[in-house]
């Protein structure tokens, strides 16, 4: 080596000396290759992870638009005041030390006075070599429990200044603040979480003078209708990200999952994409400068486009709270029977979903929300399953006629002997009571003053296979597919489970019997709608539909708007145009007619067609009964179905048909234009 | 060869050592401002009163000593040694005394308003002393009382280091010791024997520090200082049989007493080759690096974090220059005395560097030896020019007699 060639080559020790230097340079220089060069990458993400911490930010939420994109549900802005407390550390610091000290004088007192001072320097000598002279030690505990105490101070004491510029005391829990510092120093403690435009303005004003104190804007649901249509449109509530995997996140912002309803259903679209940001955090945890990085911006939820119409919706939640003021329990479903639209759907009783955007407290969850046998939360529309009584007369008739039945033809309703003046239909020994009375019946007569008699004996005779084919064609015993949460299907047997035994209701005469009048069986409001839709519309069995379209939250992106077919036919049933006939033509004199059972819901120039049904049902051990009124309208160009269903109601015709009535009036007034809003579409 | 050519006039300045020195005190003043410039910003300090200039400072006062140190020849300053041995030794038990405590060591002199590390001094002292004893004719160095007498010379400073607590820089006499012995010409068969019986004790030790039971432990360490030890070693702090919460308590020293080293390994490794540039090291802004210590024990981890593989080459390279320099030097000096001394100098440095560097990539166990001329430190920088300062004294009056 030529270098070397400079030392004396006789002077053997000074090149020993020399070769021993460079082998440990060249052991620190393989180390340092080995950290720099080979394992750089491990380091570099090691270092990462310690010194940033990612936050998953939530996205805008979609809004919910009706057919003619009026606000449902929407979202405002609303101010959170935060204190930041990485501002605070020389204040947590300084009270540290101020604790330090009063403990530190505390404990000398208990140990018996002020340590003397040395009374001689040999004694002043001595002392320094003391290892510890009186110093008091403090374990790590002691510690811990003195920076707790000292930053409870310094937060409460600014949160108290904040509050009385402000003219109000805000809380702060001891417990909460210690949580917040273990798990997540880097973020900001939330003090205030919503604050009245008149504080806004005020820490604008005056909070930069408060260390660590800041405004942050946060997006909450709104609901410009209130209530309005809660059951369909659903609620939020807090998601806590529970089974979902992400761990690459350090913490999650608070985020919303949909309850109930359409949010609930389309929370993956309403929802969008969340982002994610970087916050620069020191080695102590706290946040190392104000600013963040996003790395990932989030992407606003998808604008939900639904059939409905809201000023209908807000009627018709009228006319079904008038029913028993404060005391319904009922549902109603309005649905365009040419397509399957669903125009409004209301569920009594209603709650307001602005209680869940803070938390509902548990009391009130027990005592309000799941109180039997309100359950306000219950979509009664679509998930509660209903005995249909006498509007299910509308498919025994629909199979009768099907299978031969003489319209023209007499049946005798015969007397009831215990009751003079009243009927009832004897089966074996069995006696079913009777609302018409005795007397001749055709299949009009029949059908308006809804003769159980005469459904009962043209049922049996008609058999199990035939009826229950009928309720299948109109989806009965499956869900519908409308996608508004939760649905139910309905207890409505196949032909197989009864002739096999395994339907629970069983197979003999007698349950046919019931089930020929609409007992023992099951149905949801909005399948009675469909069917009604089928009625009226001669044969079409839509999928019923409430979303129309999912918009891009912005209008200029380039994602493209998904629209929802209308009118999707599920089945069709193809029965001769004179079989329909009768059977609308029978509702329609159901309401006509002054012996009709639905006449309450007659309206001047506008032919409502209905059926009106009561059936009586053993709930909580008492009898109780569903009160239907199952309907569309008008006769010549049907347009609207109306499915008005009440619990513990007096009648069908006595406590449905008047809330259908107020709907169709509505409704006639808005064709007509004597009512403000828009009927095209 | 290596006797200088006659017809060949060389400089008498070593002019690539101090380029080298010079060099070494810039990117020091650098990453020391990279360190500690914010936070003397944010305590609105007077630009005089910077740590960085501090550093400046004391290069420009040891450049001065340096200068005067020249004008007298190394021989004549040599019968001082004695003299000044034993002022180094008064100085190190004074410590004892008046010293100055900084975490729970007494190394520091209070003077007003400059601290003074009596142990930097007591290096250089030592230095001369035993360069001074053993520079004797070398037939004289055969009898073993020699040998002893040279021995004690080392040990007796080195037990008084010992004591502070500083055990880093009372180890970094030994090599000294012997590499000035091994040069002079002591009997490699007593080296040999002294190398072995002084490994045995030290294995002894360390097996007793690690492994004993505590009732067996003999050797009295300050507890951090086992603590390095065990880390280094990767043993596992929680004792057999250990109760849940003492298991979490010895968890948490484990990381407590890991993470200087295990930071500044990250800050090392997550540099990469080309590093993230003068100021943009995060480990010592973030406060992961030990505040304390980011600017003087652990100043590599800064350098290597910011200019990456590359810089650290480059410090590698320059204090590879400077050392040779002294061993060229300690070959052409004119007598045996230059020659020891320049040894000695060479390795006093070469230790520093090998177990401060060592000491940030995990090589060797964490102990508090500065960096030469790149820590923060006023004593250190100013003793470490001072001990090039004597390589060049050296190689100024190599011909003179």
């Amino acid at each position: 080596m030529l270098v070397f060639d400079q030392l004396n080559k006789g002077d053997r020790n000074l090149r020993i000396v020399a070769w021993a230097m460079l082998a440990g340079f060249l052991a620190l220089a393989a180390q340092l290759w080995r950290l720099q060069v080979f394992s750089a990458d491990r380091y570099r993400a090691t270092q990462l992870t310690q010194s940033f911490k990612t936050v998953r930010m939530p996205a805008l939420r979609g809004k919910i638009l009706d057919r003619h994109r009026n606000e449902l549900v929407g979202n405002v802005p609303r101010f959170r005041l935060d204190l930041y407390l990485h501002e605070l550390r020389p204040q947590f610091k300084a009270e540290y030390q101020k604790i330090k000290q009063q403990v530190l004088v505390a404990k000398r007192g208990a140990v018996g006075g002020e340590a003397a001072p040395e009374e001689n320097f040999l004694a002043h000598l001595l002392s320094k070599f003391r290892k510890h002279k009186n110093a008091a030690r403090f374990t790590s505990d002691e510690v811990a429990a003195m920076e707790r105490r000292a930053r409870f101070l310094v937060v409460s004491n600014t949160v108290a200044a904040v509050g009385a510029r402000m003219g109000l005391s805000l809380p702060l829990n001891e417990e909460a603040l210690q949580r917040h510092y273990l798990q997540r120093r880097f973020l900001p403690l939330s003090v205030l979480p919503n604050c009245t435009p008149a504080q806004v303005a005020f820490v604008t004003e005056q909070g930069g003078s408060i260390p660590g104190v800041a405004l942050e804007q946060v997006a909450v649901r709104s609901y410009p209708n209130g209530p309005l249509g809660v059951h369909l449109l659903g609620h939020l509530r807090r998601d806590d990200g529970e089974g979902e995997d992400d761990s690459s996140f350090d913490y999650r912002l608070p985020d919303y999952v949909g309850g109930i309803g359409l949010e609930q259903s389309f929370d993956r679209e309403l929802r969008g994409v969340p982002g994610a940001k970087s916050i620069l955090v020191n080695s102590a945890g706290y946040r190392a400068r104000q600013a963040e990085e996003v790395l990932t911006p989030a992407q606003p939820g998808q604008n939900l486009v639904t059939t409905l119409d809201r000023d209908l919706q807000k009627e018709v939640e009228k006319a079904l709270n008038s029913v028993k003021a404060g005391d319904e329990r009922g549902a109603v479903v309005v649905m365009d029977p040419r397509n399957g639209d669903v125009l409004a759907m209301a569920s009594a009783p209603a709650f307001n979903p602005v209680e869940f955007i803070d938390g509902v407290s548990s009391a009130r969850w027990t005592n309000f929300f799941m109180a039997e046998p309100w359950r306000p939360m219950f979509n009664r529309a679509t998930y509660g399953e209903y005995a249909p009584g006498s509007i299910f007369k509308i498919i025994n008739a629909l199979a009768l006629l099907e299978n031969g039945l003489d319209p023209a033809e007499l049946f005798t309703v015969g007397a009831d002997p215990a009751r003079p003046g009243r009927s009832a239909y004897h089966l074996g020994r069995r006696k079913i009571e009777d609302t018409a009375p005795p007397g001749e019946y055709d299949f009009r007569r029949a059908f308006i003053r809804s003769s159980n008699s005469y459904f009962i004996d043209h049922g049996l005779k008609l058999g199990w296979e035939k009826l229950l084919a009928m309720g299948h064609h109109f989806g009965l015993g499956e869900h519908t597919g409308i996608r508004i949460g939760e649905e139910a299907d309905g207890d409505f047997p196949t032909f197989s489970a009864v002739q096999s035994g395994r339907w629970k209701q069983g197979s003999s005469q007698g349950v046919l019997a019931d089930v020929s009048i609409g007992q023992q069986i099951t149905v949801t409001p909005v399948q009675m709608a469909v069917m009604l839709s089928t009625v009226a519309n001669g044969g079409k069995v839509f999928w019923p539909r409430v979303v129309d379209r999912l918009e891009p939250a912005d209008v200029l992106s380039e994602e493209p708007t998904v629209n929802v077919k209308p009118g999707q036919l599920r089945d069709r049933i193809e029965l001769p145009q004179r079989v329909w006939d009768l059977v609308r033509a029978a509702m329609r004199d159901d309401v006509l007619d002054n012996e009709g059972s639905g006449k309450a819901s007659r309206l001047k120039d506008f032919a409502v067609c209905g059926k009106t049904g009561t059936a009586e049902i053993k709930g909580n051990g008492r009898k109780d009964k569903v009160t239907w009124f199952a309907s569309f309208g008008p006769y010549e160009a049907p347009r609207y179905v109306v499915i008005v269903m009440v619990e513990s109601g007096g009648s069908g015709g006595g406590t449905c048909a008047p809330v259908a009535k107020q709907i169709y009036q509505y409704l006639q007034g808005r064709e007509q234009g004597t009512v403000k809003g828009l009927a095209r579409n | 060869m290596f006797a200088p050519s006659l017809n060949r006039r060389e400089p008498r300045i070593q002019w690539a050592m101090w380029s080298a020195v010079l060099g070494l005190m810039l990117i020091g003043t650098a990453f020391i401002f990279s360190a500690t410039g914010d936070s003397d910003a944010a305590a609105n300090l007077p630009w005089w009163r910077y740590r960085a200039f501090g550093h400046v400072l004391a290069s420009v006062a040891g450049i001065a000593v340096v200068s005067g140190l020249c004008l007298v020849e190394y021989g004549r300053l040599a019968r001082w040694a004695l003299v000044a041995y034993w002022a180094s030794i008064v100085l190190l038990v004074c410590v004892f005394f008046f010293g100055a405590s900084r975490n729970g060591a007494k190394r520091w002199l209070d003077l007003g308003p400059v601290q003074f590390q009596p142990s930097e001094f007591a290096k250089l002292a030592f230095l001369f002393a035993l360069a001074n004893f053993l520079s004797r004719p070398a037939d004289e160095l055969r009898l073993p009382g020699n040998f002893l007498k040279a021995l004690g010379m080392a040990l007796l400073p080195f037990g008084i280091i010992l004591k502070e607590p500083d055990l880093g820089s009372a180890l970094v006499f030994m090599p000294s010791t012997l590499v000035m012995m091994f040069v002079a010409g002591v009997p490699r068969a007593m080296l040999g024997k002294f190398i072995g019986g002084g490994a045995l004790l030290a294995a002894l030790v360390l097996v007793d520090v690690l492994f004993a039971p505590p009732g067996w432990k003999f050797v009295k360490l300050e507890g951090y200082q086992s603590r390095r030890l065990q880390v280094y070693f990767g043993l596992d702090f929680t004792p057999r049989g250990a109760t849940p919460e003492q298991a979490r308590q010895a968890r948490m020293l484990q990381r407590d007493t890991a993470m200087n080293v295990d930071q500044a390994l990250i800050s090392i490794g997550s540099g990469g080759i080309v590093g993230k540039g003068w100021r943009e090291g995060t480990q010592h802004s973030l406060g992961f690096l030990p505040r304390l210590g980011a600017h003087n024990d652990f100043i590599f981890s800064v350098i290597a974090e910011e200019k990456g593989f590359l810089g650290s080459m480059t410090v590698l390279a320059l204090y590879g220059v400077v050392l040779f320099m002294g061993i060229r030097t300690a070959g052409q000096a004119r007598d045996r005395l230059g020659r020891i001394l320049a040894t000695g100098v060479v390795t006093l440095l070469s230790t520093h560097i090998f177990v401060n560097i060592g000491m940030n990539i995990r090589l060797v166990p964490v102990t508090g030896i500065p960096l030469p001329l790149l820590s923060a430190g006023g004593t250190s920088v100013l003793c470490s020019l001072v001990a090039i300062g004597i390589l060049q004294n050296i190689h100024l009056y190599r011909r003179h007699h």
